[in-house]
């Protein structure tokens, strides 16, 4: 199952979005029956995630926050957003809702946009594939059909690119969470992989004509030794985080194929134990020649099959491992191109 | 004379007895009947004539007296008991009260008592106190006291409220009764006491006197009356007499002893009517009494029983007159042996009766045969002394044992035609015909094995840490002895057989003793001085290496049982060890092949066996040989049972999982704490000896995912140390070694060097062995070396290059020493670089994987398990199990191999780069 699934990987969703004006991104779209088409995202959300970030996040540990806008026609445009406070042991009582809220009210005084439209969050080296991300957001979509999760890696915006994506989970997902059922044969049957887990959605960053004609002028005036990060060559640490990283989901990925493994084995050893009991009654049967059968049906009904491991963890480690992929293939990909430029550069010195 | 132990045991019948005779018999009477008895109060009674009224009233004073006595030091036990003893003497007096009316200071006693017993009854504090037993004597007293008053209601009325009268009356009564018992006797108290004993005791002298009477029919049987003189004769044997008599003096106050509680018991019993429960009771009771009495050896009731007559009687053993012949001594022997082993049997006094029997011997000169069988038997029966398996031998039975050997050793070797066998038959005996050579069945090997194995117990027994236990130890050097003489009497008259067993107990005795002599031999050069030629030739006899190896050898090739060789091995190994000879030791372990059938046998043999391994482990730890330090040790220390393993003690934790059976086997395999091995030495030396094997390999490992651990007990103390929130100066012998651990990782190998040898560690550890100085010396060096390992693995990623003279100056080593290091290093592929040689450098090659590459080879590795597994699924989904599944496998297998392969092509262009 799972090699089938690594066999496709390289089919993955893939759209950078840097920095500038209006980069359309490409990307291939949701799909047809999703509500957003486009992510159009206000330059002053971009700079208060990051800054967010900046000022609260640090290592592994991520921000989150409250994104504001509204749809137009199948464009999602993202005007404002909110942090939540960090979370801390002392205040398990602090109420997100009611600050949410709360928040909301106080933003709608002042005229800014007050509607719901999903939220952020920052990421370490790109694992954001997880249980409680999913479960947010099917909460968010489930409660506010447009919404997205706007995952920003502050990490790879350090390099010099901004990096910040959007992403719904598809329809089927939906389903399926819907359901809560995650066995084997639900998911089979919902025929969910994990390449059609999450849908990214093109963004668009938008800004003013009068910010857009200033960051024409900043622009000029800046050197170009002030986007040296760029161009930076020291690439082992990055690389090693991703690869670390990748191997841990690669080691839980073979622990949860043991585990199926081992329910499988135990499944079919079970059916074979029902099938020498039909089999020896068959025998007693024959032997004692006329009794009546004894019901089996109490008998497979003693033995309870034991219980199908929860799929969704692998499908959402096999997402991850995807995601891994790509970034390290984006990586190296940007990296040797670098090298090859240095080479040239160098060459042309001597 | 049996006949008379047997009745010892007997209690039932007699108490009954006894019982009855206190009953029907008037203190004093019948004495004509005892005309054994000694006693001089017996004279005196007889000498004073009374009235009846007098004597029940005395009677009845003594008893009171005695109940004011107990109630003055609380003894409740004791009042109920005379209390009883009371009612019964008022029955008695009951014709004479009737004439004279009840007596004043009865009833005195009576309202007295009860007030006594309501005060000590209201007194809650006192009564938690209080014994079980007199808690429980006070409420029976109190319920029995009740009921009697309530006969005597009036009187006591009468006497509370005039209790000045009958005070005057009693203390009238009390002069005339002490005017009376001072003519008796110049002492009142002591005749007082007397009266009243001899009424207590008036069972035992029955008792005794039956007895006597069943010795005057033995005595007749032996065709004589009996007669003291044949004792008089014995003068030489005074001692034993002593003793003899002593042992008679016992016998009577256990019987004294035992009269107070069997009345109580009776008594009881009758309340209850549960007869039978209470004679099971009373049985072990008597037992108990019986064995305390033996404790206490007698002397201690001597000055209780004041003017009880004695019986100075002693047994006799032959009639006067009788020839002492062979053939009666002989029979005599039998017949006291015929007792052995019986139920109810006084050992003690069996021995007192073989060693008069020797005596016997000695004085008719009956020939060394006889005597030497008869101390054959006065051995086993020391050793039968004790019943139970468990129990060790008093101090006095094992100094009485040591020298019957002795002197049954002397008279062996004075007379060397005595054979003696375990083979030979008793009627082919002979032991008086001096024509022929003596032959005696006996054997004295067994008697000696079975002496170490008493010893052994002792030493178990005894608390390590007493002077006891020095006292006894002292003992070890005169068991050496014995062993040594018979060993020398074996060599010339044994079977090989014996030699081998008195050979392995030499060897047992030998083995675990550092030859102090031969150590010092060592060290001081042989110089050419005439002196100490002298002092070596002097020496040579008590070499222990030498002695190990001649009696070893002797083993080796004669025995035929494979215990004792397997045995004899293991000390020898351990002798070896424990002198520093590792590679004799090391070889001789090998060639036995005993590590690979050690665990078919015995407990004991395993004990001995992981001691030698330990002992060995240590040894290797001394010579430098980190190494084999640790394998050897590695089994002992990684189960964490050493205590239990060395059998140097009981783990708390398995306690409940052996019953107490197992326990006591458990607990007669412990080694005697002399022998013990120094837990924490041995946990140190390995720790050390993990610390310096470690520490270097996972240096050189770091970014290794397979590394295997070298110890896993030296990574447990690792992150114990890791997991203290707060890092204190290390105190325990552990911490120091984690604590060394943490500065060797940085090649800091002065700070290590400091953990390890301090002030702590010297007075814990290595001051225990014997050349310390030495040990030490090795250990730092060994520090510096594997600091430098360390040093490079670490740090070779940062040098370019690195003069080995820096090296030299960082670790104090000097500069071949370093070389070889480094080219040891760089020929184990440990290190990659190479020497050059002019500039005396170290340049390194850098070709270690960088961190993606071994992070890319590990993922690698991951993914091949990953797809394994997940092949596996899709086996399972097929359904096909068999030659399919396992052609499948292989496959992976083949796909893992090219994946390695893969890796090391990697590696490879790596180090072409």
């Amino acid at each position: 199952m799972a090699s089938r699934k690594e066999g496709t990987g390289s089919t993955a969703t893939s759209s950078s979005s840097t920095a500038g004006a209006a980069g359309k991104g490409k990307g291939k779209g949701g799909s047809g029956d999703s509500a957003v088409k486009q992510v159009q995202i206000d330059g002053l959300v971009v700079l208060k995630i990051i800054k967010h970030y900046q000022e609260e996040g640090q290592g592994t540990e991520v921000v989150q926050g409250v994104l504001l806008g509204l749809v137009v026609e199948d464009r999602l445009e993202i005007t404002n957003c909110f942090p939540f406070p960090q979370h801390t042991e002392d205040d398990a009582d602090f109420d997100e809702v009611q600050y949410q809220m709360e928040m909301m009210r106080s933003l709608r005084h002042v005229n800014i946009d007050h509607l719901h439209v999903g939220w952020y969050q920052s990421t370490y080296y790109g694992s954001f594939v997880t249980r409680a991300l999913l479960d947010s957001q099917f909460s968010y979509q489930h409660a506010i059909e447009e919404s997205v999760v706007l995952i920003y890696d502050p990490i790879k915006t350090a390099q010099g690119s901004l990096s910040l994506k959007a992403y719904r989970l598809t329809p089927k997902l939906m389903e399926v969470c819907k359901e809560k059922d995650f066995s084997p044969e639900a998911l089979k049957k919902a025929n969910i992989t994990f390449e059609y887990m999450f849908e990214e959605v093109p963004i668009v960053i938008k800004n003013s004509h009068l910010i857009n004609v200033l960051m024409w002028e900043l622009e000029k005036k800046s050197a170009v030794a002030d986007k040296h990060e760029l161009l930076s060559l020291a690439s082992s640490n990055h690389l090693g985080k991703n690869l670390q990283l990748l191997m841990d989901r690669v080691d839980e990925m073979s622990q949860d194929i043991v585990k199926y493994n081992t329910y499988m084995r135990n499944t079919s050893k079970q059916q074979q134990q029902k099938h020498q009991q039909r089999r020896q009654q068959e025998n007693m049967q024959r032997q004692s020649r006329g009794e009546p059968p004894l019901p089996e049906e109490d008998l497979s009904k003693l033995f309870k099959p034991p219980q199908p491991p929860a799929r969704m963890d692998s499908l959402l480690i096999a997402g991850q491992i995807n995601t891994y992929c790509q970034n390290i293939k984006e990586f190296t990909a940007q990296n040797l191109g670098k090298l090859f430029m240095a080479q040239a550069l160098q060459e042309y010195n001597n | 004379m049996s006949r008379f132990f047997t009745t010892g045991s007997d209690s039932e019948s007699e108490s009954s007895l006894s019982g009855e005779e206190l009953v029907t018999k008037p203190v004093g009477g019948n004495y004509g009947k005892q005309p054994l008895l000694l006693s001089e109060d017996e004279e005196d009674t007889k000498r004073v004539v009374r009235s009846a009224k007098d004597k029940r009233f005395e009677e009845l004073t003594n008893l009171i007296r005695t109940i004011r006595n107990a109630m003055k030091i609380r003894d409740v036990t004791k009042c109920l008991e005379e209390f009883e003893l009371l009612g019964k003497a008022y029955g008695k007096a009951k014709s004479i009260v009737d004439k004279e009316g009840v007596p004043r200071f009865y009833i005195r006693i009576l309202a007295d008592l009860e007030d006594y017993l309501n005060e000590l009854w209201e007194d809650k504090e006192g009564k938690k106190k209080m014994n079980k037993n007199n808690a429980k004597a006070l409420s029976t007293l109190r319920q029995k006291i009740r009921k009697y008053n309530r006969d005597f209601e009036s009187h006591i009325t009468s006497y509370k409220q005039n209790p000045e009268q009958s005070a005057d009356e009693d203390a009238e009564k009390n002069e005339e009764d002490s005017e009376g018992s001072s003519d008796e006797d110049e002492d009142e108290d002591g005749v007082s006491a007397a009266t009243f004993l001899k009424k207590k005791s008036e069972a035992p002298s029955g008792e005794s006197r039956k007895f006597l009477k069943k010795m005057d029919d033995e005595d007749e049987d032996s065709e004589d009356s009996e007669d003291d003189e044949d004792w008089d004769t014995g003068s030489t044997s005074s001692d034993s007499d002593s003793e003899e008599e002593e042992g008679k003096q016992t016998a009577l106050a256990s019987r004294f002893l035992k009269k107070a509680p069997t009345t109580d018991e009776d008594k009881k019993a009758a309340e209850k009517k549960r007869e039978d429960k209470a004679k099971k009771k009373h049985d072990r009771k008597s037992k108990r009494l019986d064995e305390e009495e033996e404790d206490n050896e007698g002397g201690e009731w001597e000055r209780v029983r004041g003017g009880v007559p004695l019986v100075k009687e002693k047994p006799k053993m032959f009639a006067k007159g009788t020839e002492i012949t062979h053939a009666v001594v002989i029979k005599k022997l039998n017949e006291i042996l015929q007792a052995r082993g019986k139920k109810g049997t006084d050992r003690a006094a069996q021995i007192e009766l073989l060693q008069l029997l020797v005596q016997i011997a000695a004085e008719n000169n009956l020939g060394e045969g006889v005597i030497v069988k008869i101390k054959f038997n006065i051995i086993a029966s020391l050793y039968d002394y004790n019943p139970n398996l468990a129990t060790y031998m008093k101090p006095e039975m094992w100094g009485k044992c040591l020298d019957c050997i002795n002197e049954l050793m002397d008279i062996l070797f004075a007379n060397p035609n005595i054979f003696v066998g375990e083979n030979i038959l008793e009627e082919s005996e002979n032991l008086h015909n001096a024509d022929q050579p003596l032959r005696v069945r006996g054997c004295i090997l067994t008697l000696v094995e079975r002496m170490d194995e008493e010893f052994t117990k002792i030493m178990q027994n005894t608390d390590p840490h007493s002077q006891e236990y020095v006292e006894h130890l002292k003992d070890e050097a005169q068991v050496c002895a014995i062993i040594e003489r018979v060993q020398r009497y074996l060599e010339e008259k044994g079977t090989t057989e014996e030699v081998c067993r008195i050979y392995l107990l030499r060897i047992l005795h030998t083995y675990y003793k550092f030859d102090y002599k031969a150590h010092q031999r060592q060290l001081t050069p042989p110089e050419g001085s005439s002196k100490s030629e002298q002092d070596q030739a002097e020496n040579e006899g008590e070499d222990s290496a030498v002695l190990m190896e001649r009696l070893c050898k002797y083993i080796y090739a004669k025995d035929r049982t494979d215990r004792i060789r397997t045995c004899a091995i293991l000390c020898h190994i351990y002798h070896h060890a424990l002198h520093s000879r590792w590679y004799q030791a090391r070889d001789l372990m090998l060639m036995s092949h005993l590590q690979d059938n050690i665990q078919h046998a015995d407990p004991p043999v395993q004990i001995l066996y992981n001691r030698t391994m330990v002992q060995l482990g240590i040894c290797a730890f001394r010579q430098g040989l980190t190494k084999d330090a640790h394998n050897a040790l590695l089994d002992i220390q990684s189960s964490g049972r050493a205590k239990e393993l060395l059998g140097q003690g009981l783990l708390l934790r398995s306690l409940q999982e052996r019953n107490q059976e197992q326990e006591k086997v458990e607990r007669r395999r412990q080694v005697p704490f002399h022998l013990h091995i120094n837990l924490e030495l041995l946990e140190c030396v390995y720790l050390v000896s993990a610390m310096l094997l470690e520490i270097p390999y996972m240096a050189a490992h770091e970014s290794d995912a397979r590394r295997r651990m070298i110890s896993k007990q030296f990574h447990h103390q690792l992150r114990v140390g890791e997991r203290q929130p707060l890092l204190g100066p290390p105190e325990s012998m552990r911490e120091h070694v984690v604590a060394a651990s943490k500065a060797m990782k940085m090649g800091d190998w002065k700070t290590c060097h400091s953990f390890i040898i301090n002030e702590k560690m010297n007075g814990k550890v290595w001051d225990l062995f014997p050349e310390a100085d030495k040990v030490r010396t090795m250990l730092v060096r060994k520090i510096q070396e594997e600091s430098l390992r360390t040093y490079l693995f670490t740090y070779s990623s940062v040098y370019d290059s690195i003069s080995m003279e820096t090296l030299s100056d960082m670790f104090e080593l000097d500069l071949p020493t370093v070389h070889s290091i480094i080219s040891k290093m760089i020929i184990n592929e440990e290190l990659m670089a190479s020497l050059d040689q002019p500039t005396q450098t170290v340049v390194m090659h850098r070709t270690e994987p960088t961190a993606q590459q071994n992070l890319a080879l590990q993922l690698a590795e991951k993914l091949g398990s990953l797809v394994e597994n997940n092949e596996r699924v899709f086996d399972h989904k097929q359904g096909t199990y068999g030659g399919y599944f396992r052609d499948q496998k292989d496959g992976y297998r083949k796909n893992e191999g090219y994946m390695r392969r893969g890796g090391y092509r990697q590696q490879q262009f790596q180090t072409a780069y």
